[in-house]
């Protein structure tokens, strides 16, 4: 019996990626045998991983309790335990990760006798087990170190390739922005341990009075959020995610960033429990502005990967939305809403994994075939490689939450529930919630349209570059692993069901019910209408309404057109059989309506210089567009400033190198403390 | 037995206060080691009487201790090293004598009122003793700050510890004599080491003034 039981299999997860971490260390003479070694086993132990969630989520109210290590020290005892969310996070990342690690096998060949591959996948595994640990500690000290150990992990791995200068400022920037977040999450640790006197994740938070609770929820928030990515907080996902390789980026954006989700889930909605519903509005509020802001600065960007982390932005933007939706409904005693919100929330959690995980794979190869991250310099790719643009294609639709892909059913699911909530909810907040409609709706648009410019720039037309010109397919490992997780997104878009159902049944444990019977269908069969309050949808109609149409309007031009010659031709060439790159849309012009829309935002610049001939006939232009980014001018840059200042001027008045100095600051300190001691 | 433990614990305030008011280092020297005497006096006759009531000879071993090492290794140690280099008498403190000795007059007088307050201590030890032997760390401290030659620096340490051991004595009766021997090799080795030290910054900087060592910061 003991062989089947699933905490056995979690624990073979975890013994496997430990010592996969040190094969790989052992193997770094041999690079391709280290590269088959290391991806073969956090395949095996991925899939294992998968197993086991599923079968806990499928399985039972009970939770799994494992104990890695018990110490006599106080406090450091390593303990998992994994309860429905724990598994749904777990699935979400052994999903992702079995598609990475498949991505990474021709991935890493490029690096083959150029860096150290050993090296690569030590980190890359370590990296993998952190956030298998952050998912399932259950005292609060064991999860602090493995956050941290994540965090650290995930530095080495974006300055992986440190020869280039901007990797390391990047990484700086991530590591600097990481660590005041987990400094934040610390005190919010150490406040609630001051009042209950205890470190368990899962014990009762009744000892700490209202206000305490305030501020260890804004310290969550804060900590949380700079994971997150939330703004203002997001500053660093733009430079550490194109830095980083695209597998580890992928793994970043599509797992890492969630731990952010996860930690708010358990440590806000878990431990402290939903008191106030201002927790929630803030939340909501946070995440309408990282939804529309954060898409709207992807529109300006012309680096592939700097797109996709802009965009993740947003994504997280609808995340917490829901969530924020979520915690002002629970606060409310709105039990149907606040899990619906919760549900579309983890749902669009999965999706984003899913379908971020593979855009940045997809950048990856992009980056592969051509060696150029700068959509100004591609075009036309999908001559060259159609299969990889076949794929980017599918999760850029479903980015764009368009109807077949899994996209759109986590964002149809979060408005389902706002508009609940706005049923149910008071004045000042339904201004708010409506408010949050509409700032999905337009995300959602812009998103569209930052993802035709995206993938129309870079994949049609013709080629803007040597780099372009110059590229091929990929190798098939990579497409294999594109094409599976866009296989996953199809089908959780067309069977929406069956991963609410897994969701809904992973968040029995955190509310207690289940909501599963107010969303009218079945399980796998879909072609039921999923149907919430009387609003019902289903993308499988729509998907079969779409085909027919398509399939009656070619048959229709097929009778009714009669019979044509076919002839092939540049597209808009018109016979005049001269059309260079240079006629094509830039991607500067592409975004140049909505630059100017938007002209408070971006604040945009722009300059002109010609150069040679005469006035009338120069010989050449030069154009160029700035977007200042708002936040880091007026935020971020004043502060950094001033404690560069200020930290300038303590260094010559408090370290002095005068020893008597510093003997002084001894003395000084001991009088003081004897003075505290007698005195107060 | 308790007077006189007051009388001694005043004589070995009072010699801080004299180290506090001199200028030559051949003095700082000579007056260290009458401290360390008064020590050894005290551990003398408190090992003695340990010896008669519990029959515990460790404390009469770290008198002699303190015998060989305080009174009579250190401070020849040191006469060898102020005989090596060229300088005799500190000049320049940062305040003149008279503050720096009414400076620690105040300092004694906190003490007092500092220890007085805390709660909990044992009736059968004498609060004056505390605080004089508090006060000898703390005027210890403040000895390194308003010297500035190494020299200077080496007898303010060489008193705090002094200080620290003395309250240590008046507080516990004898500590664990494997805290003491330890203490006492610490010390041994921080001496030898600043006194290589002092020979190494004359040569190299032709001064002992400390001062000479802001250079060495980044």
């Amino acid at each position: 019996m003991g062989i089947l039981q699933f905490d056995n299999y979690i624990q073979l997860c975890i013994l496997l990626f430990f010592i996969g971490s040190i094969i790989a260390l052992g193997l770094n003479k041999k690079a391709r045998l280290c590269n088959y070694v290391s991806n073969g086993i956090s395949i095996i132990a991925t899939a294992l991983l998968a197993f086991a969630s599923i079968m806990q989520i499928m399985g039972g109210k009970d939770v799994i309790k494992l104990s890695l290590l018990k110490s006599t020290l106080p406090f450091i005892r390593l303990e998992m335990t994994i309860d429905g969310l724990s598994a749904i996070f777990l699935l979400i990342l052994s999903l992702l990760t079995i598609c990475v690690s498949t991505y990474s096998i021709g991935y890493i060949s490029s690096y083959y006798g150029k860096r150290n591959v050993g090296l690569f996948y030590f980190l890359y595994m370590s990296f993998i087990l952190s956030m298998i640990f952050v998912f399932t500690s259950s005292n609060a000290v064991f999860f602090y170190i493995v956050w941290e150990g994540m965090a650290l992990l995930s530095y080495f791995l974006v300055i992986y390739e440190s020869e280039r200068s901007e990797n390391r400022q990047a990484g700086t920037l991530y590591i600097v922005m990481t660590h005041i977040g987990t400094a934040f999450l610390l005190i919010g640790i150490m406040i609630s341990y001051s009042y209950t006197n205890s470190f368990d994740l899962f014990g009762s938070s009744d000892a700490i009075p209202a206000g305490a609770k305030n501020v260890i929820f804004i310290m969550y928030l804060l900590g949380f959020g700079t994971k997150a990515g939330a703004i203002p907080l997001h500053i660093w996902l733009p430079y550490a995610h194109p830095a980083a390789p695209s597998n580890v980026s992928a793994l970043m954006s599509g797992i890492m960033i969630k731990t952010a989700v996860y930690g708010l889930i358990r440590f806000v909605m878990g431990f402290l429990g939903l008191q106030e519903a201002w927790w929630g509005i803030l939340i909501i509020i946070i995440g309408i502005v990282s939804a529309v802001l954060g898409v709207a600065y992807a529109m300006m960007e012309t680096d592939i990967k700097r797109i996709l982390a802009y965009s993740s932005v947003e994504n997280m933007g609808i995340i917490l939305l829901g969530l924020g939706v979520s915690f002002t409904a629970l606060a409310y005693g709105n039990l149907l809403v606040g899990q619906l919100a919760l549900i579309a929330s983890i749902l669009h959690t999965l999706n984003h994994a899913l379908f971020k995980g593979g855009l940045f794979l997809g950048a990856g190869s992009v980056h592969y075939a051509t060696g150029t991250k700068d959509i100004e310099k591609l075009g036309g790719l999908i001559k060259k490689m159609p299969i990889s643009a076949l794929l980017v294609l599918c999760f850029s639709l479903a980015v764009s939450s368009i109807v077949p892909f899994n996209g759109f059913i986590g964002e149809w699911l979060t408005m389902q529930s706002i508009f609940a909530s706005v049923a149910h909810g008071k004045h000042g907040i339904n201004i708010l919630l409506i408010l949050g409609v509409a700032a999905l709706g337009l995300a959602g648009a812009l998103a569209a349209a930052c993802f035709v410019r995206f993938f129309g720039i870079s994949f049609l037309g013709i080629e803007r570059s040597e780099h372009a010109l110059k590229a091929e397919e990929v190798p098939r490992s990579m497409n294999i692993a594109m094409g599976i997780l866009a296989l996953i997104c199809l089908s959780i878009g067309i069977f929406p069901l069956v991963a609410i159902k897994l969701i809904d049944r992973a968040s029995y444990g955190l509310l207690g019910s289940s909501i599963l019977d107010q969303i009218q269908g079945g399980f796998l069969v879909s072609w039921y209408s999923m149907e919430f309050t009387s609003n019902r949808i289903s993308s499988f109609e729509i998907l079969a309404v779409l085909v027919v149409i398509i399939l009656l309007s070619l048959l229709a031009l097929r009778v009714l057109g009669g019979k044509y010659i076919e002839r092939r031709y540049g597209t808009w060439d018109c016979g005049f059989e001269a059309l260079n790159s240079r006629m094509q849309y830039t991607a500067t012009g592409f975004s140049k309506p909505i630059r100017i829309i938007f002209r408070i935002l971006f604040r945009p610049s722009r300059k002109r210089s010609t150069k040679g001939g005469t006035a009338y006939y120069p010989e050449t232009i030069e154009y160029t567009v700035d977007s200042e980014s708002v936040f880091e001018k007026y935020i971020y840059k004043p502060v950094f400033v001033r404690a560069r200042i200020w930290s300038r001027r303590t260094k010559f008045t408090v370290q002095t190198g005068n020893i008597h100095n510093y003997l002084t600051y001894i003395f000084i300190t001991v009088i003081v403390l004897m003075a505290y001691n007698s005195f107060i | 037995m308790s007077s006189l433990f007051d009388i001694l614990s005043v004589m070995i305030l009072l010699s801080s206060f004299v180290l506090m008011a001199n200028k030559r280092i051949k003095s700082y020297i000579k007056t260290f080691r009458i401290q360390s005497l008064l020590i050894a006096i005290v551990a003398g006759i408190l090992g003695i009487q340990l010896i008669i009531n519990e029959g515990r000879v460790d404390v009469l071993i770290v008198c002699i201790i303190i015998v060989l090492l305080k009174v009579i290794y250190i401070p020849n140690l040191l006469r060898r090293t102020y005989l090596g280099v060229e300088h005799r008498v500190e000049k320049d403190f940062i305040w003149n004598i008279p503050i720096l000795v009414l400076i620690c007059c105040g300092l004694v007088v906190f003490i007092y009122f500092s220890i007085t307050a805390i709660e909990g201590i044992s009736e059968d030890i004498s609060t004056i003793q505390l605080v004089n032997s508090v006060s000898v760390v703390l005027i210890g401290l403040f000895f390194m700050i308003s010297r500035k030659k190494a020299i200077g620096l080496i007898i303010g340490f060489l008193e705090l510890e002094n200080g620290i051991f003395v309250t240590a004595m008046f507080a516990t009766d004898g500590m664990p004599f494997i805290v003491d021997l330890g203490i006492f090799i610490d010390m041994l080795t921080a001496v030898m080491i600043m006194g290589v030290m002092v020979f190494r910054i004359s040569d190299k900087f032709d001064t002992i003034n400390i001062d000479e060592l802001n250079k060495l910061k980044g």
